[in-house]
């Protein structure tokens, strides 16, 4: 029994105590819960008044499941339901958005990617100050130029059309993407930019050839950013698309606000997820590179 | 075919920073030479110059009889290796070491030639078709070594490519890349801090300073006849041990150290100082003796401080003249040493510089 003796003699730290179901940690995982009910419910009573028909939204109780669900409401939101003078439903402006969101995402964000892998890997005169130009353009509010920007544009001819909307989103998505993109290829090793200038490739295959590649990540974080912020974007919008592109989330807002006829609860629960999902659905899809993307860059520097 | 590089008055500042000052280079073609020097010297930066990568503010580069002073960097024929790889992250090792052979629309078979035959020089052919990113630091730096090689350029720029690896991997590129240079004979500009390096591998070293260069020369004279105080300093290991000294006439003249008088008769001067003159007196490590063992010079008895055993010999620190003065001995008369030794101290050795400029007298 030599062994017992031995290490009975050596003094032992106090151990780390076993992990067990203790009182705090219930208290932890009840308050997690709360937490996600709490912003659940909202979602749940969305989608629960969507599905019922009228006479059950009647009633008056919303936590009620519904009865006898229906898919109703979603054809007419979609099909039918009235935004303003026509009676299209929402698809009309569903592929409007899509029409403005296609173009206005893939340039801005390609157009942030080069100035960011300019400015970051190009060390031109100036870069410093056009980079704090492009601060201070991400944080003044859009709403400040408006006016002004009507009247460039209307005098450009751009005003009310889909390429002026598209523009739009183009100027104001380039500060931020351009910033997230610098610090991304700020940090990459500059040797990688000399090793293709001395292997002869230019500003642009560089550009298309060695970088692009790499940022795929980053690219992620930048078209969630754009996609969601383009196709949940109202105001610009209601403003510069003119009134044969108005985007979805405007006609939303019509069909909600309609103040003649009864108030269709369950048609307007129905419009706002439709409305709602392509953000959701690109959170969904690319989630693991939006986590992978910040991790890599966007955010430190 | 290898190509010589011409350096005139090249200068150059990044703002009130004069990082080049009027470098003067002349390396033959096929050579082997070696910037050496601590960092914020200058050398990456002439190295980015020659390649073309910064701009010079005056000055004229010429390669192979070319003037590419304003050249771009693919336009002078040259190939550049980099301290952190510089691979292509995304592209496999095939694709790197082709990148700049399809830049210039070379035919496939070509291409293909040329890295199959890079691959076998540089034994990478089954990492072909990994990623940089699934190599170790040796295959990276064999395959960035690759993708200079199939250029075939006519002089091949190397910055600082061995800082990156361990101490046992640099010593076999070390060999690797003098095999390559015998083999292919192709001019290299090689920058490193690292003076082993640089002794080992160059032809000739252009020790440099303050975005000066010290002193041109092949690593033997380097080392025996220093030009400067700085490049006796930096080049050996250990260091040159240097002693304050004063010239004295005796017979000649003679430098005076602690009481000790050390005739100067035998030494070759370049420009022989008056008495008076303050100097510094350098003896390396190995070329200071026992007088004990019958070695010649003048007798100086020094307390023993410390050994360092390093294998084959054994380096004895003595206290002369206030300073530590470092003997390279063999081991096992290290071991005999007990208190002290009477150190021989023979000028026809020694190197001589004025405290004043820091030159060599």
């Amino acid at each position: 029994m030599t062994h017992t003796a031995v290490a009975g003699a050596i003094p032992r730290a106090a151990r780390r105590p076993a992990r067990k179901a203790s009182a705090s940690r219930a208290g932890l995982y009840a308050f997690l819960v709360l937490a996600a009910l709490f912003f659940a419910i909202p979602l749940l009573i969305v989608l629960s008044t969507s599905l019922k028909p009228m006479d059950e939204i009647r009633e008056g109780s919303i936590f009620a499941l519904p009865m006898a669900p229906t898919l109703e409401p979603w054809s007419k939101a979609w099909l039918s339901a009235c935004t303003g003078l026509f009676c299209d439903g929402l698809h009309v402006g569903f592929w409007n958005s899509v029409r403005i969101l296609v173009p206005s995402v893939i340039l801005s964000v390609l157009a942030g990617a080069l100035n960011g892998y300019a400015l970051a890997q190009w060390r031109f005169r100036h870069a410093d100050k056009i980079l704090t130009a492009l601060m201070l353009g991400a944080f003044i509010p859009y709403q400040v130029i408006l006016y002004p920007l009507v009247k460039i544009f209307s005098s450009l001819g751009l005003y009310g059309t889909l390429p002026g909307i598209v523009l739009i989103h183009v100027i104001f998505g380039l500060p931020t993407l351009t910033l997230i993109f610098r610090n991304f290829y700020a940090g990459l090793p500059e040797e990688l930019v000399k090793a293709a200038r001395v292997d002869g490739a230019g500003f642009f295959r560089i550009f298309l050839q060695i970088m692009l590649p790499m940022s795929v990540n980053i690219l992620m974080v930048a078209l969630i950013l754009q996609v969601t912020g383009i196709w949940n974007d109202y105001l610009l919008g209601y403003i510069f698309a003119g009134r044969d592109n108005l985007p979805m989330t405007v006609q939303l807002n019509n069909i909600v606000n309609t103040t003649t006829g009864t108030i269709e609860y369950n048609v307007n629960m129905a419009a706002t997820v439709l409305t709602a999902l392509p953000p959701l659905l690109v959170y969904f899809l690319s989630g693991r590179y939006f986590v992978r993307g910040i991790a890599s860059g966007a955010v430190k520097g | 075919m290898s190509s010589g590089i011409q350096i005139r008055a090249l200068n150059k500042s990044y703002g009130a920073l004069h990082v080049l000052r009027q470098i003067d280079i002349e390396v033959e073609p096929g050579a082997f030479t070696v910037l050496l020097g601590p960092s914020g010297c200058g050398k990456s930066t002439l190295l980015n110059a020659i390649a073309g990568l910064d701009d010079v503010d005056s000055g004229e580069i010429v390669i192979g009889g070319v003037d590419v002073t304003d050249a771009e960097p693919s336009a002078r024929g040259l190939a550049m290796v980099f301290q952190s790889y510089a691979l292509y992250p995304t592209m496999t090792v095939r694709k790197n070491l082709s990148f700049g052979l399809r830049v210039s629309r070379m035919p496939k078979d070509e291409v293909e030639k040329r890295v199959a035959w890079a691959a076998d020089l540089l034994q990478i052919r089954e990492l072909l078709d990994r990623k940089p990113g699934q190599l170790s630091g040796g295959q990276r730096q064999r395959v960035a070594i690759g993708r200079a090689l199939v250029r075939e350029a006519q002089v091949f720029l190397f910055d600082e490519p061995l800082s990156n690896l361990d101490a046992k991997l640099r010593t076999e590129m070390r060999v690797e890349i003098k095999r390559l240079h015998q083999e292919l004979g192709s001019t290299i500009v090689y920058v490193t801090h690292d003076q082993i390096e640089a002794m080992t591998l160059a032809t000739r070293i252009a020790v440099m300073k303050g975005g000066q260069v010290e002193q041109y020369a092949d690593p033997q004279t380097l080392y025996e006849k220093p030009a400067t105080l700085f490049v006796a300093g930096f080049v050996g290991s250990p260091a040159m041990n240097f002693l304050p000294g004063t010239v004295v006439p005796s017979d000649g003249i003679a430098a005076r150290i602690d009481g000790h008088d050390l005739p100067l008769a035998a030494y070759p001067f370049l420009s022989e100082p008056a008495a008076g003159d303050e100097i510094v007196l350098g003896f390396r490590p190995e070329d200071i003796g026992l007088a004990e063992d019958g070695a010649p010079g003048v007798p100086v008895e020094a307390p023993l401080l410390f050994t360092e055993p390093m294998g084959a010999d054994t380096l004895a620190w003595f206290d002369l003249a206030g300073k530590r003065v470092s003997v390279r001995l063999p081991p096992d008369r290290a071991r005999a040493l007990s208190g002290g030794a009477r150190l021989a101290l023979d000028l026809s050795k020694a190197s001589l510089f004025s405290t004043q400029t820091e030159r060599r007298l």
